[in-house]
């Protein structure tokens, strides 16, 4: 029985030399897992906030029965959509059918990894970064991923065999493009006012003043792009239910169906924390004593109540006139903005 | 036991290698694949892997950049005309074996071509600042101060291009009457 204590030494010497020797690589698979789960988990809760606060702005209760403040129901609605059965009409392309949900989902997932929420701080001796990934480029990685997202859409539209399905991935992904111009337009000009394309030093240079009162405007496009990203009321046009009967996921049951509202609520997460991160000063808290955290994430939730709050104020605008706003008025408007901006920071 | 470094360099060639062979398979899947909507969506997956191999290069930007440009702008085109044509499968007239057979013709021609013309492969001259390599700042400095000339002259030919497609693709436009 020599060998065997033997070997079990070498093993475990191995072991504790490659853990302490790949801390970091520990670290990054713990916080990606973390980070994963927890923006999965957001979802329900957002759903839960949105029938509320929606019941609450056309004067009704919202879902009040299951659980305290009807804190159940998301919880009964999940095992509702993962229990139903699952429809695939018999001529469509099945490999594509099932792809088209999963590619959304790891996406929108993917997007947020880059989204840092608070300044470094150590523990145990390590540096512990509150971030997926330091990506030195990492405003352009989540214009780079949330444009794959588009994919999904498509080949949902095309897969699926339906008319309906098809206008209304077109739509979409028409939409889409579009709006990712004034998207990135908007958000060059402070690129140009920081000199960075690292999120960090965005929020970084805005310690004394939030960027939104410099650049009131670039706010305003980036957001109104932003929702129009995400595919949010007033710009759901993929699923004008009069039109399209419900656009590119009109074939899609159960939990696929599930995984496209996934995408787009974890879109609206990603895309409130961008709004806070390159506009409103990140986790500055500026004099108010409250943990840097916790103001990130009090600034993601307003934002997030504004996006339900448009949901139910605007009605739907029709589609030439959504291009028509698109590229005739928010495209030009950030052009002069970048412009302007340009010419200050060269003064 | 395993000595630790070359255990971690070995799994770093093997994402490598296997990203890279990824990138062979997916751009053989373009030219073998009869139905347009899945060639698109080789073609697409081949970008990714290039951007990967960029990113296992530490060119951050350009992996970056060659997703928003060619897997994001110029793929999503591709897929649009595919849509309204009607992504049809089509007959091939050629067989499997032949079309095999005169792509390896080709491959061989071009490899005997290139080891007659190319030396051995050489180290690129000159200095990298490891600081910033592979950022956007890297490229930026590079392109407007050696390139300058050639870059603007290359935008002033992409604009030519664009501004006369919008001339050839011109179509009398009447506004939707309200009924």
């Amino acid at each position: 029985m020599d060998w065997v204590t033997k070997f079990l030494d070498e093993l475990w010497d191995f072991i504790v030399q490659s853990l302490s020797d790949n801390v970091p690589l520990i670290v990054g698979s713990v916080k990606a897992i973390v980070i994963a789960v927890a923006v999965m988990s957001v979802v329900p809760g957002l759903v839960w906030l949105e029938r509320r606060l929606m019941g609450r702005f056309q004067v009704r209760l919202g879902p009040n029965r299951v659980g305290p403040f009807g804190f159940g129901q998301p919880m009964a609605d999940t095992i509702k959509l993962l229990f139903k059965e699952s429809i695939i009409q018999s001529s469509a392309d099945k490999f594509l059918f099932h792809l088209a949900p999963a590619v959304v989902v790891f996406t929108a997932i993917v997007a947020f990894a880059v989204i840092p929420f608070g300044a470094p701080f150590e523990v145990f001796g390590q540096n512990i970064e509150l971030w997926g990934a330091n990506v030195n480029s990492g405003i352009l990685f989540v214009f780079a991923i949330s444009g794959m997202g588009i994919y999904g859409m498509v080949i949902a539209g095309l897969s699926s065999n339906n008319k309906y399905s098809l206008m209304g991935g077109l739509r979409s992904s028409a939409q889409m493009i579009s709006y990712e111009l004034s998207l990135g337009l908007s958000a060059l000009s402070i690129i140009v006012l920081t000199g960075s394309l690292s999120l960090m030093d965005m929020v970084v240079a805005q310690e004394s003043v939030p960027f939104i009162l410099i650049q009131p405007l670039a706010f305003l496009l980036f957001f109104i792009a932003g929702v129009a990203e995400t595919n949010r009321a007033p710009f759901d046009l993929p699923e004008a239910e009069q039109e399209l009967v419900a656009g590119f996921h009109t074939e899609y049951t159960g939990m696929k169906f599930a995984m496209f509202f996934m995408g787009e609520y974890i879109n609206m997460v990603t895309m409130s924390a961008l709004v806070t991160l390159l506009f409103l000063g990140g986790w500055n808290t500026y004099g108010i004593p409250i943990w840097p955290i916790l103001a990130f994430a009090a600034k993601v939730v307003f934002l997030l109540c504004v996006f339900i709050w448009l949901r139910s104020t605007f009605p739907r605008i029709r589609y030439d006139r959504l291009m028509t706003f698109g590229w005739k008025v928010l495209l030009p408007l950030c052009l002069l903005n970048l412009l302007i901006t340009g010419t200050l920071k060269v003064l | 036991m395993f000595d630790l470094a070359t255990v971690f360099e070995f799994t770093r060639d093997t994402v490598i290698f296997t990203v890279g062979l990824t990138a062979v398979l997916a751009s053989l899947g373009v030219i073998l694949c009869s139905s347009p909507i899945y060639c698109a969506l080789y073609l697409i997956s081949h970008m990714i892997c290039l951007a990967l191999l960029f990113l296992l290069y530490n060119a951050e930007f350009l992996a970056v950049v060659q997703i928003i440009v060619y897997a994001g702008a110029v793929m999503i085109l591709f897929l649009f005309i595919i849509a309204l044509l009607g992504g049809k499968k089509e007959v091939q007239e050629l067989t499997f074996e032949r079309s095999i057979a005169v792509a390896f013709i080709f491959t061989l021609l071009g490899e005997l071509y290139l080891s007659a013309t190319v030396g051995p492969t050489k180290q690129i001259e000159g200095k990298i600042n490891p600081e910033i390599f592979g950022t956007a700042k890297a490229i930026g400095l590079e392109l407007y101060s050696k390139h300058l000339v050639a870059f603007e002259l290359a935008s002033a030919l992409l604009l030519v291009a664009a501004v006369g497609v919008i001339c050839l693709a011109k179509f009398s436009f009447a506004p939707l009457k309200r009924r």
